[in-house]
């Protein structure tokens, strides 16, 4: 019997995302007319723009781990770009005003968590009418225009989430690997994450071991309203601007990354390495079409197609550990 | 008369159980008690109310009528929780584990050591689940493999291993040889007289007289609501047991 067989498929898992991921670099820059995909400008917004969708892919796939979904990220960071760019002038302080986008990006993974574990709507539904509803109240609420912030009189908050270490690293790839870092640390050596796994792999005998699943899952989605939020706050100091269409389709494209990065759509397995390469293989991909000038659309069927190879690769590890258990 | 009582053999002792669901009198005062280090088989056929005899001892269901006795004390169960804080720890078949997750991981599932730090104690897990499994004769390859790749066996093996580690006085065994092979079924029956080796009681439920005539120090058998049969292994055999289960009743 190979007990062994597992761990070994992990492991081959992540190195495949991650040959995925240097093929798409390699391509993008040799395909990419005058190999605009490495030149400094393309690489400064995909590295800055990357970084706060990998934020958010990293805690949806949390979430998915868990065994629930949420397809509400891209509404709930228009919703809470809203209230940071509103509240900002306001309150005259950009910290103060962020602090308020993450009260509102918690309130309202608490809400999601509550109608999934309280009313027992399935969290595919219960985040796509937070999708809509949300998205739709930030138009409401915004009269639909976009509104310009400007935070030269905070140079030490621009600095620290727009700012450069180093002349060279964007902060907000600091903060992306400084998020990978503590979810990885959460999942793999901490109690919580013991109980994330279990509760998506097998909820009723993880609640015969005394694991309250309910929170396990309510802390899960609140724990992606907070990322959403911070995602948020990133991208309006970035662009210096708040709209009603920011991160339109980012909800596809997290589950996208998680799904690329090896988690599995019924909860119980994925890794946080998997997760963070597999966000990076959305977020080249995505700017790759861009700079190929190919018509926004084939995005769509990129990301299809990929998500369809993913899910089929999942299938097919899945057997051999079954097969790997009957010998 | 308190220390008379603690000194009773009975480790586990219900008098006179009731139990209703709506108008369905499940549990018509069922007497049933297991001694100290003794392995009692429970039988009877489906829905004779030995699960539901087995869910009040185990926490899950609050009996209506009757006194449950723990180590000579009189005892309230309100919660699994309760009835494992006593020492009573119940093995649920397959949907006991999470498959995958590692053997140490669903070894201490909810009571993960943790060090200075917070973080879990991997070394302490992964010698702690070996020793657990290796107390039960059960030898296996790495901590580190995913239950998922163990045979049915082997999983109530990490199950029965999970409950005897964490000090559990009385085992309650749910099926544990159902849907499982021959050889299977060997290792489980290996398993439990391990824990009787041990002096942990357990409570052997089946279907199948064969496989717990083997392990079992008294059979009870349910029916009806209450108590048709409650003897030594070695005063009755196979054959009148099967008999008496499959009429409901002891006269002819």
């Amino acid at each position: 019997m190979n007990t062994a067989a597992m761990p070994f498929l992990v492991r081959f898992r992540n190195i495949g995302v991650l040959a995925v991921l240097l093929c798409l670099v390699v391509g993008a820059a040799a395909l990419t007319p005058q190999h605009t995909f490495i030149g400094e400008a393309n690489l400064k917004t995909l590295v800055a723009l990357g970084s706060e969708f990998g934020i958010i892919a990293l805690a949806v796939g949390v979430l998915m781990i868990a065994g629930e979904f949420d397809l509400s990220v891209g509404s709930v960071l228009a919703l809470c770009a809203f209230v940071f760019a509103y509240a900002y002038p306001l309150v005259g302080s950009p910290f103060v005003a962020m602090l308020l986008a993450i009260v509102c990006g918690v309130a309202v993974g608490l809400i999601h968590g509550l109608l999934v574990v309280r009313a027992r709507i399935v969290s595919f539904i219960a985040t796509l009418g937070g999708m809509m509803t949300w998205r739709g109240l930030t138009q409401i609420l915004s009269g639909g225009q976009m509104r310009n912030v400007a935070f030269d009189e905070h140079p030490l908050f621009v600095e620290l989430f727009t700012g450069r270490v180093g002349g060279v690293v964007p902060a907000q790839f600091i903060w992306f690997v400084l998020f990978a870092a503590i979810l990885y640390l959460v999942l793999n050596r901490g109690k919580f994450g013991n109980w994330i796994f279990a509760t998506g792999d097998n909820a009723q005998a993880a609640r015969a071991m005394a694991v309250d699943t309910d929170l396990v899952k309510v802390v899960c989605f609140v724990l992606v309203g907070f990322s959403v939020a911070f995602a948020a706050v990133l991208q309006t100091t970035r662009s210096t601007a708040f709209s009603t269409h920011m991160a339109t389709g980012w909800e596809l494209q997290a589950v996208a990354a998680a799904v690329v990065g090896g988690t599995s759509l019924r909860g119980g397995r994925g890794s946080m390495i998997g997760i963070f390469l597999g966000a990076l293989v959305i977020i080249v991909m995505d700017n790759m079409v861009s700079q190929l000038r190919l018509a926004y659309e084939w995005t769509y069927v990129a990301f299809g197609l990929v998500i369809l190879g993913a899910v089929l690769l999942d299938l097919m590890i899945e057997k051999r550990i079954q097969r790997a258990a009957v010998c | 008369m308190s220390a008379s009582l603690s000194e009773s053999p009975e480790l586990l002792k219900m008098v006179g159980i009731h139990k209703y669901f709506g108008r369905v009198h499940a549990l018509r005062g069922v007497d049933f008690s297991v001694k100290r280090g003794e392995v009692v088989g429970l039988c009877g056929d489906n829905g004779a109310g030995k699960s539901t005899l087995i869910k009040v001892a185990s926490g899950y269901h609050c009996a209506d009528a009757g006194q449950i006795f723990f180590e000579g004390r009189e005892v309230k169960m309100n919660s699994p929780r309760d009835a494992r804080a006593l020492g009573i720890e119940t093995v649920y078949q397959e949907q006991a584990l999470c498959p995958h997750l590692s053997i140490a991981r669903n070894i201490f599932l909810g009571r993960e050591p943790t060090n200075s730090l917070g973080l879990i104690d991997r070394q302490t897990m992964n010698t702690d689940s070996m020793q657990a499994l290796a107390n039960l004769g059960l030898h296996l390859r790495s901590p580190d493999a995913l239950v998922s790749a163990l045979s049915g066996g082997q999983r109530q093996g990490v199950a029965i291993a999970r409950a005897i580690h964490f000090q559990a006085k009385l085992v309650i065994l749910d099926e544990p040889t159902i849907a499982l092979s021959v050889k299977e079924v060997r290792e489980v029956l290996d398993f439990v007289r391990h824990l009787r080796d041990k002096g942990v009681a357990a409570i052997f439920i089946t279907h199948t007289l064969h496989h717990v005539f083997s392990v079992a120090d008294r059979i009870v058998v349910i029916a009806h609501g209450t108590t048709l049969v409650d003897m030594p292994t070695r005063d009755t055999t196979v054959d009148d047991l099967s008999d008496i289960i499959a009429r409901g009743t002891l006269g002819d």
